[in-house]
């Protein structure tokens, strides 16, 4: 049920709802979500169950002598230890181990260039603004016809697309909600993220770390389009830039080797 | 050794040593009460004037606006609004709760509760406030320089907080306050721990302490051991910033081997996972104390909540790699720390169970200090509960730093903290200055405060998973954020409203400290020993130091002969 | 237990646990300084000169020296030797300061052989080490001055406050150890 995926609004709903999920990996942070959100709603209406209907059912009007006991009889301690141990059972050993295979499954299996069909992407974040180099038909980086925008990020559908991002000045975050990953830029050192998105469309990217003044100016546009649009798209820029790009220009020059 | 009251400091005579440089631990914390109050007024301030701008972008802000900023308008402009994020939390987390929770009721309720006349080391309590009083005065003071204050976030990430995103001397001032204050905690720190082993009164074991007394315990041995990690840590930055180190410089600005920006965020959170639980362990044995007093029957499985606070203490120190799981740390890093924080849990859930068997079957009284302590088994339990999406590397990915996380920590921090800490005040306002706070001003301010609260913060937790990051000054630039309008609308009344009603507080406080009708010894009816005592104490303390021979939860108790339903701790316990 | 009595059991446990404290300090010092180094291709960096060892070598003989006058007091005062006490305490304090002199000398002559506080990690890690190591040696000199002022027969507890200040003295010697053999031997 995607309501917002078909525009329809669903009233004070939305305010529960995270951005709409394009990319294929998306729905299994969306689900552990729901999944933690579920099992820690059931066990705080627990709680609540407890703190409200203890404080009605004892109030001093309703219950005039109190139960004086200390709580640690063996039967108590056992209820207390069930419950820490269900708690820890049915919610964190459960969300830790969906995480992980999340993890070492989908997010650490970053895709293998040489072999596969990826998109490689070096991202250069800086106060304050995105700058994205792509290879060019030639598929190296630092040649003539690498394809350097700014703040405009385009991918193909259904392709993955393999970032190496790094910050020239101080720690930023490359945040695309509708993809729900976030990796943080920084200065020194090469952070990589994979991902790949399945609707055409427009949609934001924003920095997530604060990085100044203007951090909230840092945003981005992610362009999603169809592969057909995707080559012309490249092909004509990768034209354009081989022509004018000037290769003294420092301000285009902030590539590096790549390097898994 | 005991008895006879010529053993401590001598009564003050001196305006001077009565009032400003007092050795008695009584002064030292209602100083650091009014410091403490003094600059939650001034973080909340500041956090109303974040809530207007994040509302009503571009709008001038009422009342205060053409005063502050005049030179825009009237509107909080964009390096301003970053240095208001940045110093609400600075100010909220170290000269707030802080003061209140460890300086204030650290101080006054430790020796009153073990059966001490005084801390360990009164001068260097004396000291422990004069080095919080001279970094407040630091910190107060960058707020007034030419390029401001620091604006680089209260976690003060480098290469930001280095002079390449902060070059004015903002930055550098507020390393200093938060080292001074680092001197302050440190000697609280030895003091605490010291009077809590050595003047115990004879008679009490560690588990015959109040539950208050333990937590303010753990707290301080917390304090003592990664206080000065992050002491060590904005040493190293002030180090950077003004004599050219490169210890956090990396890439481009590195001239020979390079600094790791990063290796600041594993000494600053280091630091900073404890100290999330340093300053919430006080609220939860003040609460884990009042639910047994206002239930007038004992604290379910006392020992054991003793032991969980004390366990989920030793597990914070080697969880805190959950706030960095965006840096992409090795593989092996992230998933232990995911692993580790997910066992924080078990204890946590130990001690709300055994809160719950503390109301359960009891016989309530509604009073004040009883609401707020409910109000924090409400809040804490849902912030408590949040954490999990956040522990958890995957969720952690889309959800760090969104409001998801400003929801968490302010439900567990601010909201549990602040009615912890209310609790607290309106339970020993009658000790310490011998009269009685109004009821019913007390109850309006509690759901007045309650209420809003959760419209704050549970809006947060909203319109963080509905993707709006954090730290920014006009999130509506973003398309995919504008739906969330009416959310951030809510919460920015909510913070209004709530700020409004804490003046009830305030008027109740000074209203009751001018005129309030006159408190007996132990008007609340408990049998810990600061109740056996005159509404205030006298200067000594106690006549005669106590023999304690009971615990401080003995209420409820069927067969006692007195016609009271409780024991103090210096009566023979009786056999239920 | 009165709190102006101050007993042993206090004063070894604030000891104890300000002597914690400051250990805290150099472990993140220490730490840092294993992360750096371990991530680095090459250690010294590129460029940089090791520290020649001449002087640290002299600074640590001098502080061991001052150590053993720092035993030789607390074995004075338990015999209740009180003068000859206080004629080690003097040469305590001589070779702690001599030690100072010598840092002092150290950081000159990392100056003149072209390694600054500004040039690069290495002579960062350096300088704000025995920097931050020299600031809490003044801290020791107090602790020693007031051992001075207080080693008489009249004081309370003298043999507990001397084996404090003892302890904290030993503790710097033991810091400055492992900074020697960290930074500057290997």
């Amino acid at each position: 049920m995607n309501l917002l995926k078909m525009g329809v609004s669903a009233g004070w709903l939305d305010y529960f709802r995270p951005p709409e999920n394009i990319s294929t990996t998306g729905h299994l942070i969306d689900d552990l979500f729901n999944y933690t959100t579920l099992m820690v709603t059931f066990y705080f209406i627990l709680v609540c169950i407890g703190l409200f209907g203890f404080s009605y059912l004892y109030s001093r009007k309703r219950n005039k002598t109190p139960y004086y006991t200390y709580g640690n009889k063996k039967k108590h301690l056992i209820v207390t230890a069930f419950i820490g141990a269900a708690v820890f059972l049915s919610i964190d050993l459960n969300i830790t181990r969906i995480a992980n295979n999340d993890l070492v499954n989908t997010f650490w299996k970053f895709p293998d260039y040489k072999n596969e069909k990826v998109l490689r992407i070096e991202v250069m974040a800086q106060q304050w603004m995105w700058s994205f180099r792509y290879t060019g038909p030639d598929n190296e980086f630092g040649t003539a016809d690498d394809i350097v925008t700014n703040n405009d990020l385009r991918v193909p559908v259904n392709t993955k697309v393999l970032f190496h991002l790094t910050a020239k000045d101080v720690i930023h975050s490359f945040f695309v909600p509708t993809v729900r990953l976030k990796v943080d830029t920084i200065p020194g050192r090469i952070t990589r993220v994979w991902w790949e998105v399945n609707k055409p469309g427009k949609y934001d990217i924003a920095c997530a770390e604060m990085c100044g003044t203007h951090h909230y100016l840092m945003k981005a546009g992610l362009t999603v389009y169809t592969e057909e649009d995707f080559n012309k798209w490249l092909a004509n820029s990768s034209l354009i830039a081989a022509n004018t790009n000037d290769p003294q220009d420092a301000n285009l020059a902030w590539g590096w080797k790549w390097e898994e | 050794m005991s008895g006879g009251y010529n053993e401590i400091h001598p009564e003050p005579t001196t305006f001077w040593s009565k009032y400003i440089f007092s050795f008695d631990h009584k002064v030292i914390a209602k100083q650091f009460l009014w410091y403490g109050i003094f600059f939650l007024g001034l973080g909340g301030l500041m956090a109303l004037l974040i809530r207007w701008t994040l509302a009503n972008p571009g709008v001038p802000v009422p009342v205060l606006g053409n005063l502050i900023f005049s030179g825009s308008g009237g509107v909080v402009p964009p390096d301003t609004y970053a240095m208001l994020f940045t110093m609400h939390g600075t100010i909220m987390i170290f000269y707030a709760i802080t003061p209140i929770l460890i300086g204030a009721f650290g101080n006054y309720c430790i020796p009153l509760m073990i059966g001490a006349r005084d801390m360990a080391f009164p001068l260097l309590n004396m000291l422990s406030f004069w080095f919080a009083f001279l970094s407040g005065v630091v910190l107060l003071i960058s707020l007034v320089i030419p390029q401001g204050a620091a604006a680089g976030g209260w976690t003060s990430y480098p290469t930001l907080s280095t002079l390449i995103g902060s070059p004015g001397a903002g930055q550098t001032l507020w390393c200093l306050a938060i080292f001074i204050f680092g001197i302050s905690s440190t000697m609280g720190a030895v003091n605490y721990v010291t009077t809590v082993i050595t003047l115990r009164a004879p008679g009490m074991g560690y588990f015959d302490m109040p539950l208050t007394v333990w937590g303010l315990w753990l707290t301080a041995i917390l304090n003592a051991i990664f206080v000065p990690v992050l002491g060590a840590g904005v040493i190293l930055l002030i180090l950077d910033r003004v004599f050219g180190t490169t210890f956090f410089l990396a890439g481009a600005s590195a001239t020979s081997g390079s600094g790791d920006p990063v290796l600041f965020q594993h000494v600053f959170w280091i630091f900073g996972h404890p100290e999330v639980y340093i300053l919430i362990l006080p609220a939860w044995g003040i609460v884990s104390d009042l639910l047994s007093f206002f239930s007038r029957k004992p604290a379910f499985g006392a020992k054991a909540t003793a032991l969980s606070m004390t366990s989920i203490s030793v597990l914070s120190t080697v969880v805190y790699g959950h706030h960095m799981f965006t840096t992409q740390m090795s593989p092996l890093l992230t998933q232990s720390f995911m692993t580790l924080t997910m066992t924080i849990s078990i204890p946590s859930a130990i001690f709300f169970a055994n809160w719950l068997g503390t109301i359960w079957k009891g016989s309530i009284r509604f009073d004040s200090p009883m609401l707020f302590s409910l109000g924090v088994v409400f809040v804490f339990g849902l912030g408590g509960l949040t954490g999990l999406h956040l522990g958890t590397t995957t969720t952690d990915l889309f959800l760090h730093d969104t409001y998801f996380v400003v929801g968490h920590f302010h439900y567990t921090m601010a909201a549990s903290v602040l009615l912890g800490g209310f609790a607290g005040i309106y339970f020993w306002f009658p000790k310490m200055f011998g009269r009685m706070m109004n009821e019913g001003l007390a109850k309006l301010h509690f759901w007045g405060t309650m209420i809003p609260l959760n419209g704050i913060f549970f809006g947060m937790l909203l319109v963080g998973y509905g993707g709006m990051h954090r730290r920014i000054y006009n999130p509506f630039i973003y398309e995919s954020l504008q739906r969330l309008i009416p959310v951030n609308n809510l919460i920015t009344t909510s913070a209004i409203l709530m700020g409004f009603f804490q003046l009830v507080f305030v008027y109740n406080f000074i209203k009751s400290l001018m005129s309030g009708e006159k408190a007996a010894n132990n008007p609340w009816e408990v049998g810990t020993l600061e109740w056996t005592i005159p509404s205030p104490p006298p200067h000594h303390n106690y006549d005669i130091i106590p023999v304690v021979k009971c615990g401080p939860h003995e209420l409820g108790n069927p067969n006692l002969k007195t016609g009271r339903d409780f024991q103090y701790q210096t009566e023979e316990l009786v056999e239920a | 237990m009165s709190t102006r009595g101050r007993s042993e059991l206090q004063i070894n446990l604030a000891t104890n646990i300000v002597i914690i404290s400051m250990a805290m300090l150099f472990a993140t010092l220490f730490m840092g300084y294993a992360i750096y180094r371990s991530s680095a291709p090459v250690w010294p960096p590129m460029g940089v000169q090791r520290v020649s060892l001449f002087l640290p070598s002299l600074s640590t003989v001098v502080l061991f020296i001052s150590s053993f006058f720092c035993y030789q007091v607390s074995v004075s005062t338990k015999k209740n030797e009180l003068s000859k006490g206080h004629k080690y305490l003097n040469l305590t304090i001589l070779f702690g300061l001599g030690f100072m002199v010598l840092q002092g000398l150290l950081w000159n002559q990392m100056k003149s052989s072209g390694l600054f506080v500004s040039s690069g990690i290495f002579a960062s890690i350096t300088y704000a080490f025995t920097w931050i190591h020299f600031a809490h040696m003044i801290a020791g000199l107090v602790a020693l001055l007031y051992l001075k002022k207080i080693l008489r027969s009249e004081t309370k507890n003298l043999m507990t406050k001397t084996t404090s200040v003892e302890n904290f003295w030993y503790f710097l010697e033991i810091v400055w150890i492992i900074m020697f053999i960290t930074l500057f031997v290997f």
